[in-house]
């Protein structure tokens, strides 16, 4: 494959759209069990595995691309601060659902404004 | 990749799990004041017992032969219990069901209770509906990737 075209842009921004996709199906997980006795919520846990890429990105050689094979969505079960067992908290789970979509869409733009960088490469800066 | 037909189909489980609910408030309410049937049973009320379709947590396996996938299935119909409470007794002498001493027994509904269940799965349906939707918008946002920039 060209570089440019799978970069190391594009495989954070697919890593981060499956993340964002599976976040938002544990909240509708999560929201489905409101009512359900003994229900623990479920949380989704990337972004916290991106120190290794922050930092190499402050360094001025390009990212490499096997620092993405670490980072991967996971499923883990919410833990209570107290003890007692997690509810479901409606408010929670709706606020993080908007938050989550409207993350969604942003890495979206980012993909399309990564294909549209591509596409000014191709038609050589003309329009 | 985003599979969409799973977000749709655990909102749907936890809107048909509140469904439930609802109605089976419903019939409780209509019950409230129902004597004994003829064959001498008396209306007890009803709860739906609901369960998370996940029974083990770490019930992950391979799609094909691809990454590991989640499987979420959202919630489910455990069961429709009957409540075990003792009924309520009436003094309405005139009632055809009413004993020797003018007693009626009717089901023990606890009226608010039953309106605390319907307003709480009447918003736990919202909230299904809120999150089907917010899968719907980002679907769509998906299928503009590529577009006019």
């Amino acid at each position: 494959m060209i570089d440019e075209i799978d970069s190391a842009t594009m495989g954070v921004l697919r890593l981060a759209l499956d993340a964002a996709s599976l976040r938002h199906r544990v909240i509708a997980h999560n929201v489905a069990n409101t009512n359900t006795d003994g229900y623990t919520p479920l949380r989704v846990s990337f972004e916290e595995q991106f120190d290794a890429v922050r930092s190499a990105l402050g360094r001025p050689e390009p990212v490499d691309r096997g620092l993405l094979e670490g980072p991967r969505p996971v499923i883990s079960q919410d833990a209570p601060l107290d003890g007692a067992s997690a509810r479901v908290e409606l408010d929670m789970e709706i606020a993080k659902l908007a938050q989550n979509t409207v993350h969604y869409q942003a890495l979206l733009r980012g993909v399309s404004k990564h294909l549209s960088i591509l596409g000014i490469a191709v038609t050589e800066g003309k329009r | 990749m985003m599979d969409y037909s799973q977000a749709f189909e655990i909102s749907a489980s936890g809107m048909t799990v509140e469904k439930l609910r609802i109605d089976v408030t419903a019939v409780n309410i209509a019950n409230m004041h129902s004597t004994a049937a003829a064959d001498g049973t008396l209306f007890r009320p009803l709860r739906v017992i609901s369960r998370s379709s996940l029974p083990v947590f770490a019930s992950q396996f391979e799609d094909g032969a691809g990454e590991a996938v989640y499987k979420l299935r959202g919630a489910q119909i455990h069961a429709v219990q009957e409540l075990d409470v003792p009924p309520r007794s009436v003094y309405e002498p005139g009632n055809p069901g009413a004993d020797d001493k003018g007693f009626v027994a009717l089901p023990g509904v606890d009226h608010v209770s039953e309106m605390v269940t319907l307003v709480v799965a009447l918003r736990a349906y919202e909230a299904n509906v809120a999150a089907m939707n917010a899968a719907r918008t980002m679907a769509m946002k998906a299928l503009e990737v590529g577009g006019n920039q």
